[in-house]
């Protein structure tokens, strides 16, 4: 096991690190920038190091402030967290070079993962399903017409320079296709310069389903269940559920087994997740995955009761899987809601100074955060401020928890989510596991303002 | 945390300073009732003092340091000693190196804002900080001697020190003129970003 670990990062997510490292008796150094210095992180940690200026791109992501801090400290693994360095390949290589471990997984996975389209390819080359589609560029109307018959309608036309919604165009039937085909094209070209463009099957009502990994590094994987991920707003995930209701125990079985045996093939190791879209119909295909600790583990955490950062942690430290982990089973229901200081109408971020700050407890509640009264919301990072988690015997008894936690919960001072999630929860669609990735924009912001 | 009033307001009415020996004074009634942070308040004069969280190293000093934020004092004079002025105060664990500062924010203090106070102080001292973590190195070679002394006169642009950060020397360069007058850390010693490594007496610009 390691001695010392560095965590480089901040907020709730370092906390985690160190409670998981204190209870491996493993030593911590925080690193922190000048806005954090009242920072809980830095106040429970065995030693803190000042980085640099608020600006992460100065601290946080600064790599050689972080390894020169890992040096003088004298540590022997350096635990990124999530975002900040955590899917950088060049930072993992400079923490081996530096003879530091990296929490998480090598180099080579980080920079392939990174890459969308290569990591798609390995993965359907190593037998996970993902989106069909063209290879690449559709080259003329009749390329376009075949792919589309071996693909099924619908089909979705996207500028290959593309994004934002432009040069995109959902096609229904073989009739509809060439005239589509040459409107993408054309817009495609006035606005981005060029008319290439692809074809993938359009998935519709997509639920965002996504599985947790677990690899050591002696070419050992497991899964360790789905998560549902499916109310986003503007690809930010809001509320986060384990297990999914559109995941029976068969598809978590075959799913698991495929993305553990592609996992094997390219030796990944450490904790990772691997995104999917489910379509209405059922079927999964395979987006991207993250190579590193999410932030909605916890939900994983609950219903299996494994700690994810812990076993992270030593496999890292060269442990295997058989001696880190106890036999996987899934028990009851868990679901995560994300408390950011925003506006719960518009999601303008809201810093400032927490006036007043009371979390819930009780029975199946957990909360993980950072945040206390008296404490200053800096405008430089992200603005999760908690992360409330339910536990229940099944989701109904999730959702009253979850429905009692949050009435309990008091934050004054800035604007939290906190009633954005308790309509999410009143919601008979929501209650009822009715929904998509298309949830929160159909759900009336009026709604908020009626009671 | 402990926090704890004191009637203690012994002393004439100085709206205008920070008396040393009274901070002293305040820094061993924590030590001999263990407290962890301290604010005292009279008319014209806040200080709040805070003792380092469980951090037996000692290298992060500005970390493991008390904050010591003197507030509500227009043009408050911290005296000549623009941090680390109370080292040694009290506590068992981990030394007192103290920071002060002029103004009225109630939270952290950058070591920095030292030098904010020694102006404050009318005695125009410039207070070096560092720019990167690392180890600090007084002297260009092992053994050689050091770039600069309490003392020394240097220039606009002239190496103070050598900061070793991922196996590379940075010479710290001053960014005034003037005298040395104090040298913050020990040579070999880790620094963090922002740490004071010189007080500098700038000369006066005519």
């Amino acid at each position: 096991m390691f001695r010392k670990i560095l965590i480089a990062n901040r907020g709730e997510i370092a906390l985690r690190i160190l409670s998981a490292c204190r209870e491996l008796n493993v030593r911590t150094v925080a690193v922190y920038s000048e806005a954090d210095r009242n920072a809980l992180h830095v106040r429970f940690a065995d030693e803190a190091i000042c980085i640099g200026p608020p600006r992460s791109s100065e601290s946080y992501l600064n790599i050689p402030q972080v390894i020169s801090a890992a040096e003088i400290a004298n540590v022997d693994a350096i635990h990124p967290g999530y975002g900040f360095l955590s899917e950088n390949a060049n930072f993992a290589e400079v923490c081996e070079a530096s003879h530091i471990t990296f929490i998480g997984p090598a180099p080579d996975a980080i920079r392939l993962m990174g890459e969308k389209d290569k990591a798609k390819e390995a993965m359907a080359a190593a037998g996970i399903p993902v989106i069909p589609g063209s290879a690449g560029v559709v080259p003329d109307e009749d390329s376009a017409k075949e792919i589309a018959r071996d693909i099924g309608y619908p089909v979705m036309i996207k500028a290959a320079e593309g994004g934002g919604g432009r040069g995109m165009r959902i096609v229904r039937s073989a009739k509809e296709l060439i005239p589509a085909f040459r409107t993408a094209r054309t817009e495609a070209e006035q606005a981005f310069g060029s008319p290439n463009v692809y074809m993938e099957k359009l998935i519709e009502r997509p639920r965002h389903i996504e599985f947790q990994v677990l690899g050591d590094k002696h070419g050992n994987v497991v899964h360790l269940g789905e998560r549902e991920c499916s109310l986003q707003r503007r690809h930010q995930k809001v509320l986060e559920e384990s297990p999914s209701v559109a995941v029976d125990a068969s598809t978590r079985q075959k799913i698991g087994k495929q993305v553990v045996d592609a996992l094997k093939k390219i030796g990944y190791s450490s904790a990772g997740t691997m995104e999917f879209l489910r379509e209405d119909a059922g079927n999964l295909y395979f987006i991207e995955m993250n190579a590193r600790i999410q932030v909605e583990h916890p939900v994983t955490e609950m219903v299996t009761g494994i700690d994810l950062v812990k076993s992270q942690i030593r496999v890292a430290a060269g442990e295997k899987l058989s001696s880190v982990l106890p036999p996987v089973e899934f028990r009851g229901h868990a679901i995560e809601c994300r408390i950011n200081a925003e506006d719960p109408e518009t999601f303008t971020p809201s810093a400032g100074r927490v006036t007043a700050f009371r979390v819930p407890g009780g029975p199946g509640i957990r909360v993980d955060t950072a945040c206390y009264a008296d404490a200053v919301i800096p405008p430089y990072y992200d603005s999760l401020i908690a992360k409330l988690i339910s536990y229940g015997h099944d989701r109904a008894e999730a959702i009253v928890r979850m429905q009692r936690a949050l009435d309990g919960f008091v934050v004054e001072g800035v604007k939290t989510t906190i009633p954005l999630h308790k309509r999410i929860l009143a919601d008979p669609n929501f209650v009822a596991g009715k929904f998509d990735t298309h949830f929160l924009e159909r759900m009336p912001a009026a709604a908020a303002k009626a009671k | 945390m402990a926090k704890k009033p004191t009637p203690h307001t012994q002393g004439s009415s100085r709206t205008g300073g920070v008396d040393l020996q009274e901070v002293e004074r305040l820094l061993e009634f924590m030590a001999k009732h263990g407290l962890e942070e301290f604010e005292y308040e009279r008319v014209g004069f806040r200080i709040r003092l805070r003792k380092p969280f469980s951090q037996p190293m000692g290298f992060s000093r500005a970390v493991s340091a008390p904050e010591i934020v003197v507030a509500g004092v227009p043009g408050v004079a911290a005296s000549g000693h623009p941090g680390g002025a109370v080292a040694g105060g009290a506590s068992g664990s981990g030394s007192f190196s103290g920071t002060f500062a002029s103004g009225s924010s109630p939270s952290g203090v950058a070591p920095g804002e030292a030098a904010e106070a020694g102006r404050a102080a009318g005695e125009d001292v410039h207070v070096v900080k560092s720019p990167i973590v690392g180890t600090f190195y007084a002297a260009p070679s092992v053994g050689g001697e050091p770039f600069v002394k309490v003392g020394s006169r240097v220039d606009e642009g002239q190496a103070l020190c050598i900061i070793e950060a991922m196996k590379l020397m940075n010479e710290i360069e001053s960014d005034v003129a003037g005298e040395v007058v104090r040298v913050f850390v020990e040579n070999g010693q880790p620094v963090e970003y922002g740490e004071a490594l010189f007080g500098i007496r700038a000369h006066r610009k005519k």
